[in-house]
């Protein structure tokens, strides 16, 4: 079991714009070195739930505790200083700064001096396969590179908690694996809580140590990948009540 | 990679040194438009400061420039020329007379006070409500330094002020500009702020506090402009009008001309708007070119730059230099190579 103090914590946490219930008393634990899914359909509140554990959203109701402390009202860049990172689902790059300077300013962003911040992006550079485009305009980037770049600065701040929102998004099919060990590395070498949101359901079942699958605002399932293929009611939420029908008239 | 940043600092300061030297060749009623146009360099390189690394917009910068040339036109000029110009002025503004290199360096100070206090609650805004906002200021600005008669001239014209500005102290000023913005765009803020300006979203995921690093280039580029203030005042009789509307419009078409993001396009704005302005002003006046006689009408000064900036914007919007730093195109053939390999 975890410490209390070494997690990335939404206790009951709620959201509604206007009436629409968009997160309902939701709880969700996301601990040191370890990668933990977030899964559901479109307009589940996934990214809602990602931008009130960033600071970009605040709750309507319920904490967020980074390492035991009540961050609930810490702006996102306070938190982002004390170890919280994030990627974006679209395209955030400071386009028209050199990869390298995207790496170099994210690391001066969390207090990194100069000369360790230039070591550190040259180091993500290379794990994350862009050395060749360093010194290419953040803008100018194939969508591949774009999706490692989001990876790559997110990383430049030493997070001790990431939230991956949507990275593969958009990645070659035949990039993904790579993608994979490289957030496999995350929580392997920097030890770094992952949360990550994706669609592509063999990425999250081969990556993820724990799944929450949220729908219409809830967390309807928790639990290990085994479990959560095994729970039906997944897949009525993810694949839609007929599939899973069809399959047990077949079954 | 350091060659191309070194020159991305000379290529301004040359451009600065070559202004200075067609100073020198010139004749003496020409040389005072270099004058204006060096000074015009430092106000312009304040404004790409804030402006241009922040792309946040500012009508206010003027403010600053008129409080610089307040500061130091109040206090250098002589005290026994005071009662006749200042006759309302607080005793002891009145009774003290500082040097030229003091009331520059008051200038600066005084510019970037009044950037804090008017940064501390403005810097929360961005687009059309920064833009709104600080034009306010220059509104208030202008109106109190116009009618409160204890901390200036109000209405009347700084005469009597020691013009120290000739083209010496104007060039090592636009120098000295030049060389804190360049220092301050590698520092740590200049970078972090640039980073808000490409995406103040992604900016605060890493850490940056949008608001501090504005608020941080607010006050240095109000410095420099007080400074250029400072500078003004000791070249020409200052009075509220010539640091108002006119100024605003003429060195925002001059930032936006050369290209806002980069210290290479203020400069170059700067002084080839200084140039264009320089001529009409003469041939509003009628001068002999080619043998002809040439005598525009009144006023064709500003509808010209206001033409010329809105075809800038129109055809090329990123201004003259494309908002980049200066570099050496044959320094690239590396990346050529590299773009026809794939």
């Amino acid at each position: 079991m975890r410490r209390p103090g070494d997690s990335l914590r939404a206790s009951s946490v709620s959201r509604s714009f206007e009436g629409v219930h968009a997160l309902r008393d939701v709880t969700l634990e996301l601990g040191r070195a370890e990668i933990t899914g977030l899964i559901g359909p479109n307009g589940a509140g996934k990214s809602t739930l990602v931008n009130v554990l960033s600071g970009f959203d605040r709750p309507t109701s319920g904490t967020v505790e980074l390492e035991g402390r009540d961050v609930t009202r810490w702006s996102p860049s306070r938190r982002g200083r004390h170890g919280l990172s994030r990627t974006f689902q679209h395209s955030h790059a400071f386009r028209s700064l050199s990869v390298r300077e995207n790496l170099e300013v994210a690391a001066l962003g969390v207090g990194t001096v100069a000369r360790e911040a230039r070591r550190r992006a040259a180091e993500l550079l290379e794990t994350l396969g862009l050395t060749s485009q360093a010194e290419a305009l953040a803008g100018t980037l194939a969508q591949g590179d774009e999706r490692r770049l989001g990876v790559a600065r997110a990383l430049a701040t030493r997070p001790r908690f990431i939230l991956l929102d949507e990275p593969a998004a958009g990645l070659p099919e035949a990039e993904v694996p790579d993608f994979a060990q490289a957030v496999r590395d995350v929580r392997d070498d920097h030890d770094a809580g992952v949360l990550l949101i994706d669609h592509n359901m063999a990425l999250i079942m081969g990556l993820c140590d724990r799944i929450y699958v949220l729908d219409q605002g809830r967390v309807l399932a928790e639990g290990t990948p085994d479990e959560i293929r095994a729970n039906l009611d997944v897949a009525a939420a993810y694949l839609g009540e007929s599939a899973v029908h069809d399959a047990d008239d077949e079954g | 990679m350091r060659r191309a940043l070194l020159l991305q600092l000379l290529a301004p300061l040359a451009l600065v040194a070559l202004a200075a030297l067609v100073g020198t060749l010139v004749s003496t009623s020409t040389e005072t438009y270099v004058i204006n146009a060096l000074v015009n360099v430092v106000i312009v390189v304040a404004l790409y400061v804030f402006i241009g690394n922040s792309g946040v917009l500012s009508f206010g910068h003027i403010s600053f420039v008129a409080v610089g040339a307040w500061a130091a036109g109040v206090l250098s000029m002589p005290v026994e020329e005071k009662p006749a110009i200042m006759p309302h002025l607080f005793g002891l503004l009145g009774e003290h007379t500082v040097g030229n290199i003091w009331s520059l360096a008051l200038a600066a100070a005084v510019g970037a006070a009044y950037a804090l206090v008017v940064g501390l609650p403005l810097m929360r805004l961005s687009g059309l409500g920064a833009g709104i906002a600080t034009f306010g200021v220059l509104e208030i600005t202008h109106n109190v330094l116009r009618y409160w008669e204890k901390i200036g001239p109000g209405l009347n014209t700084f005469s009597a002020v020691p013009e120290t500005t000739g083209l010496l102290q104007a060039s090592l000023g636009a120098a000295l500009a030049v060389i804190v913005a360049f220092g301050y765009r590698r520092m740590r803020f200049g970078r972090l702020l640039s980073a808000t300006r490409e995406d103040a979203a992604a900016a605060r995921a890493v850490g940056v506090s949008v608001y501090r690093q504005r608020l941080v280039a607010f006050v240095l580029s109000g410095a420099l402009a007080g400074f250029a203030g400072g500078l003004l005042v000791h070249m020409l009789p200052v009075n509220t009008e010539s640091v108002y509307l006119d100024l605003t419009f003429l060195t925002l078409a001059m930032l936006v001309i050369g290209g806002a993001t980069s210290l290479w396009g203020a400069v170059v704005g700067a002084l080839a708007v200084s140039a264009v302005d320089s001529f009409l002003a003469e041939a509003e006046s009628g001068i002999h070119l080619f043998g002809r006689s040439v005598d525009f009408p009144a006023g064709t000064r500003i509808v010209v730059v206001g033409a010329l900036m809105a075809l800038v914007l129109i055809l090329r919007p990123a201004g003259l230099t494309g908002g980049r730093e200066f570099s050496v195109p044959l320094a690239r053939p590396r990346r050529l190579l590299t773009k026809f390999a794939r």
